[in-house]
C-alpha cells in the first residue's frame, strides 16, 4: 500500500505477542515509549514530579487520576505539545524507540508526525471539507501526489470507522458531521500522518454514550495499528479499553500496571480509594 | 464519604452474618442430635432450606450490585467472594441435613461408640467458628490455621476408612452384629460429611484471604 | 430496587410542601405587576426603535427623492460644467473616490492584517505589543482633520503638490487601526484547539496561521475591511488637506483628484439651485457605492460561510 513510503510500519510480530500482564513484563519487554525522570512545570508550579513509565507497543495505556493530577500534562509532554504553552517547562527524557524526542538535534515537527494526538473536543478545521480535513496534514506538509492523498484519506477514514458513513459526501464540511463523527474524523486526520503512537486526551468526554462506545470500539481495533495512550476521567472506560493503567495523583505516578490488576487488586491504598470512588 | 455502593455492601454483609449464624447452629444441631440420639430431621431440613434461599438472595444481590455500580478493587473481590462464601454456608446446612438423614435412616446411635465422631465434631465446630471469625474481622491469617486443622480432620477420616475396610475384609471371621454394621456405616458417613464441612470452612478462609490481599491462594 | 427504597416517607417532604406554598404566594402577588412592567418595557423599546429609524429613513428618502432627478449618464461620466450652468457631471469625483478607496485599501489591508496577525499570534503579550495596541487605540480615536494635516505636512509639502497618494496615505491611517483591531479580535476568537490540532499534525506556525487560523477567521477579517472602507468612503476633512479636489479626471498619482464627499461639499456651498441638485445626486451615488461595496463583500463572505454551514 502507498502508505508505506511515508512511515516505517511497526514490526508486525509485536502484535502477535501475547498479552502478558505482569509487572516484570512491562519492564523487560521492548517499549515503544520510555519516559525517564520527567518533570514538568507551569510557571513556578510543578505539574509533574519525576515520572518514569514504559509504554508497550501496540497496547492501550490509560492515564487516570483526579482533575489537576497532571495526566493531561504528561500526555502533552509525550509529543512536545507541553512546551507550546506559555510558561511551560520540562526536564527529563522521553524515548521513542530509543530516540530522545527532547534531543536538541531533533525537529519537533517530525516528532509530532510520528506521535499523533486527538483532543478532548472534536476540532475539525471548520473551513475544510471532510476530505480536506483528513488530507490537511499531508497537503500542508507538502505532499502533492493526488492519488497518494486519495488512498491515504480512504485508508484513514476506514481506520477511523467513518468511511462507510461519509464516503458519498467527502466534499461536505467537516463540521456538518455529528459530534461522534467529528471526533472520528479527527482520529482519521491524525491517522493520515501514519503515526506510530496516538495520544488521546479525554476523547469521549464531549460525546454521548453511544458515540463514546463507538470510539471505544475503535480504540480497541486501532491497537493493531498504533500504540495508544488515552487520558480519561471515566474509570469504567479505562477498565474497558486499556491494557495498562497508570494512576496519577498530585503530579506523581502512584501506580502503573496491567489494567486487570489495577482494577481488581491495586497495590497502593491511594489507587484503591480513587478507583472505588472513595475520593476524587 | 458514603457511596451508594456502600449501602448495598452493608446489606449484603448483614445477610452473610445471618447465614453464618444460621449455618453454625444448624451444624451444631446436627452434631448434637447424633451425640444425644435425638431425631430433629425436619427442623434441620427447614434450616438448610432457609440457607439455600439466603444463598440465592445473596447471589442475586451481588450480581445486581456489580451490574449497577461497577465495583472495583476490594469491593469487587468482596462481592465475588460473597458468592463463594454464601455457597459454603449453604453447603454447611446441606451436610447437616445429610447427617440428620443418616441418623433417620440407619437409626439412633446410642449403642455406638460416638467418640471418634465427637473428636472430629469438636475440631469441625472450631473450624466453623474460626472461619466465621476470619470473615467477621477480615483476618487473612486464619486461613493457614484452618488448613492445619483440616489436615487432622482428613487423617481421622482416612484412618477410620482404612479401619472399616480392614474390618470388612477380615469381618467374616470375627462375629459382627447388625448393630455394629449400623454403627460403622453411620459413623463413616457422618465423618465423611464432617470432613466436607471442614473443607468448606477452609474455602471460606481462602475467600477472606483473597478479599484482603487479592491473592487467590491455590486450593489444596 | 432493593438498595434505594429506604428513604420514602421522608418528613422533609412536608416541609418542602410548606415552602412551595409560601413561594407560590409571593409569586402570585408579584405576578400582576410583572405583566404591566413587561408591557411597558415592550412599548418603550418599540418607541425607541421608531425614534432611531425615523431620521435614518428620512435621510435616505430625502437623498433618493432629491438625488434621483440629477442622475443621468452624463451626470455619471462627465466633468463638471461651468459654474452654475447645471451642465456636466461628477465623473471625476466617482473615479477619484474609487481610486482612493482602492489605493488606501491596498496600503492599509496588508499592514493592518499583518499587524493584527502579529498581535494575536506572534507577540506573547510582551511590552512591545502592549504599546502597539495602545497606539493603535489612540489612532482609532484621532480626529480625521488631524490626520489630514499630517498628510498635508508629510506628503503634500514634501512632494510639492496635492496628490492622490497623500489622500490615500491619510485615509489608510484611518483604516489601519480599524483593520488591526478587528483582525486581532477575530483571530483571537479562533479556538486554540484548532491551532493545537495543526501542531499535532506537525505543521509549522506559518502554515497554521495562514491556512488554518486565518482561513477560519476570514469572514471576520473581511467584515473589518468593509467597516474600514465604509468609514473612509465618506471622509471629507483629510481630503481637503491632501487631494484638494479638481474638476478634471485622474491624471497622475502625484496630481490632485476629485472625490465624492469633497464634490458634495463644494456643490452644497455654491449658491445655485442646479448645483444643489447635483449635490443630492452625488450624495446618492456615494451611498450607493458604500452600500454596494458592503453588500458585495458580505455576499462574498456569505458564500464562504454557506460552504461551512451547509
Amino acid at each position: 500500500m502507498a502508505v508505506e513510503n511515508l512511515a516505517p510500519v511497526e514490526k508486525k510480530e509485536q502484535i502477535e505477542e501475547s498479552f502478558v500482564y505482569l509487572d516484570d513484563e512491562i519492564e523487560k519487554s521492548h517499549s515503544k515509549l520510555v519516559v525517564k525522570d520527567v518533570n514538568g512545570w507551569f510557571g513556578s508550579k510543578q505539574a509533574l514530579k519525576s515520572i518514569n513509565i514504559n509504554i508497550k507497543p501496540n497496547s492501550v495505556t490509560a492515564f487516570i487520576g483526579p482533575s489537576g493530577c497532571g495526566k493531561t500534562t504528561l500526555l502533552r509532554c509525550l509529543n512536545r505539545m507541553h512546551e507550546m504553552t506559555t510558561g511551560a517547562k520540562i526536564t527529563g527524557e522521553v524515548l521513542l524507540d530509543g530516540l530522545n524526542i527532547y534531543d536538541k538535534a531533533i525537529n519537533p515537527v517530525i516528532i509530532k508526525r510520528r506521535i499523533g494526538m486527538v483532543f478532548q473536543k472534536p476540532n475539525p478545521f471548520p473551513t475544510m471539507s471532510i476530505q480536506d480535513n483528513v488530507a490537511a496534514g499531508l497537503k500542508l506538509n507538502g505532499v502533492r501526489d493526488r492519488n497518494l492523498i486519495q488512498d491515504i484519506v480512504e485508508d484513514s477514514l476506514k481506520g477511523a470507522a467513518l468511511w462507510n458513513e461519509v464516503k458519498d459526501e467527502l466534499d461536505k464540511p467537516g463540521v456538518s458531521l455529528s459530534g461522534g463523527q467529528q471526533q472520528r474524523l479527527c482520529i482519521a486526520r491524525a491517522l493520515a500522518m501514519q503515526p506510530e503512537v496516538l495520544l488521546m486526551d479525554e476523547p469521549t468526554s464531549a460525546l454521548d454514550p453511544l458515540a463514546s462506545s463507538k470510539i471505544e470500539e475503535l480504540i480497541s481495533n486501532l491497537r493493531e495499528r498504533v500504540t495508544i495512550i488515552i487520558v480519561t476521567h471515566n474509570m469504567q472506560q479505562a477498565a474497558r479499553v486499556s491494557d495498562f493503567t497508570a494512576f496519577m495523583y498530585l503530579g506523581e505516578l502512584i501506580e502503573y500496571g496491567a489494567t486487570n490488576q489495577i482494577f481488581k487488586n491495586p497495590k497502593k491504598d491511594l489507587t484503591e480509594r480513587y478507583i472505588s470512588g472513595k475520593f476524587g | 464519604m458514603t457511596r451508594l455502593l456502600d449501602i448495598g455492601l452493608d446489606k449484603i454483609k448483614n445477610l452473610l452474618v445471618d447465614m453464618s449464624i444460621l449455618s453454625e447452629t444448624t451444624v451444631n444441631m446436627a452434631i448434637e442430635s447424633y451425640e444425644k440420639g435425638i431425631a430433629i430431621r425436619s427442623k434441620i431440613f427447614d434450616h438448610s432450606e432457609k440457607l439455600r434461599l439466603l444463598q440465592l438472595e445473596i447471589a442475586d444481590f451481588a450480581i445486581e450490585l456489580i451490574a449497577r455500580y461497577q465495583p472495583v478493587a476490594t469491593d469487587l473481590r468482596f462481592l465475588q467472594s460473597c458468592l463463594d462464601i454464601s455457597y459454603g454456608f449453604m453447603r454447611f446446612g446441606r451436610y447437616a441435613y445429610d447427617i440428620s438423614e443418616v441418623l433417620e435412616t440407619i437409626g439412633p446411635s446410642h449403642k455406638c461408640d460416638t467418640s471418634i465422631v465427637s473428636t472430629m465434631a469438636l475440631i469441625v465446630k472450631d473450624m466453623i467458628k474460626l472461619s466465621l471469625d476470619s470473615l467477621r474481622d477480615l483476618d487473612k491469617d486464619i486461613s493457614p490455621k484452618l488448613y492445619v486443622m483440616d489436615d487432622s480432620v482428613d487423617s481421622i477420616y482416612r484412618n477410620f476408612l482404612r479401619k472399616t475396610f480392614k474390618l470388612d475384609s477380615e469381618g467374616l471371621s470375627t462375629t459382627i452384629t447388625i448393630n455394629d454394621m449400623k454403627c460403622y456405616m453411620s459413623t463413616l458417613l457422618i465423618l465423611r460429611y464432617l470432613e466436607r464441612i471442614s473443607d468448606h470452612a477452609c474455602y471460606i478462609g481462602d475467600c477472606v484471604h483473597y478479599i484482603v490481599t487479592g491473592d487467590p491462594t491455590p486450593r489444596k | 430496587m432493593i438498595v434505594m427504597n429506604s428513604e420514602k416517607n421522608n418528613p422533609k417532604n412536608n416541609e418542602n410542601k410548606q415552602y412551595t406554598d409560601k413561594i407560590n404566594n409571593y409569586i402570585k402577588k408579584k405576578y400582576k405587576r410583572r405583566i404591566i412592567t413587561n408591557k411597558l418595557v415592550t412599548i418603550l423599546t418599540i418607541i425607541s426603535v421608531v425614534v432611531a429609524v425615523i431620521p435614518l429613513g428620512s435621510i435616505l428618502i430625502e437623498v433618493i427623492k432629491n438625488g434621483s432627478e440629477a442622475i443621468s449618464i452624463e451626470f455619471l461620466t462627465q466633468k463638471p460644467g461651468a459654474l452654475g450652468s447645471g451642465k456636466g457631471g461628477i465623473g471625476p469625483a466617482i473615479q477619484g473616490t474609487l481610486i482612493i478607496i482602492g489605493l488606501s485599501s491596498a496600503l492599509s489591508v496588508p499592514v493592518g492584517m499583518l499587524t493584527g496577525i502579529y498581535l494575536s499570534e506572534y507577540s506573547k503579550n510582551n511590552r512591545f505589543s502592549t504599546v502597539v495596541r495602545f497606539v493603535n487605540d489612540v489612532l482609532t480615536g484621532l480626529p480625521s482633520i488631524v490626520i489630514g494635516i499630517v498628510g498635508y505636512v508629510t506628503l503634500v509639502l514634501t512632494l510639492g503638490s496635492y496628490s492622490v497618494l497623500a489622500g490615500a496615505f491619510s485615509l489608510s491611517i484611518i483604516m489601519i487601526p480599524i483593520i488591526v483591531r478587528v483582525t486581532e479580535e477575530t483571530l483571537k476568537l479562533v479556538p486554540n484547539s484548532l491551532r493545537e490540532a495543526g501542531y499535532s499534525l506537525g505543521l509549522s506556525k506559518t502554515k497554521i496561521t495562514l491556512n488554518i487560523v486565518l482561513s477560519t477567521a476570514k469572514s471576520g477579517v473581511l467584515t473589518g475591511i468593509v467597516l474600514a472602507i465604509s468609514r473612509i468612503a465618506g471622509e471629507t476633512a483629510p481630503l481637503i488637506m491632501t487631494i484638494l479636489g479638481t474638476s478634471l479626471f485622474f491624471s497622475s498619482f502625484t496630481g490632485p483628484v476629485d472625490a465624492l464627499p469633497l464634490r458634495i461639499w463644494r456643490l452644497a456651498s455654491q449658491p445655485y439651485e442646479s448645483a444643489h441638485s447635483f449635490g443630492w445626486g452625488a450624495a446618492l451615488i456615494l451611498i450607493v457605492i458604500v452600500l454596494f461595496l458592503g453588500v458585495g463583500l458580505r455576499v462574498l463572505i456569505r458564500k464562504n460561510l454557506a460552504k461551512v454551514e451547509m
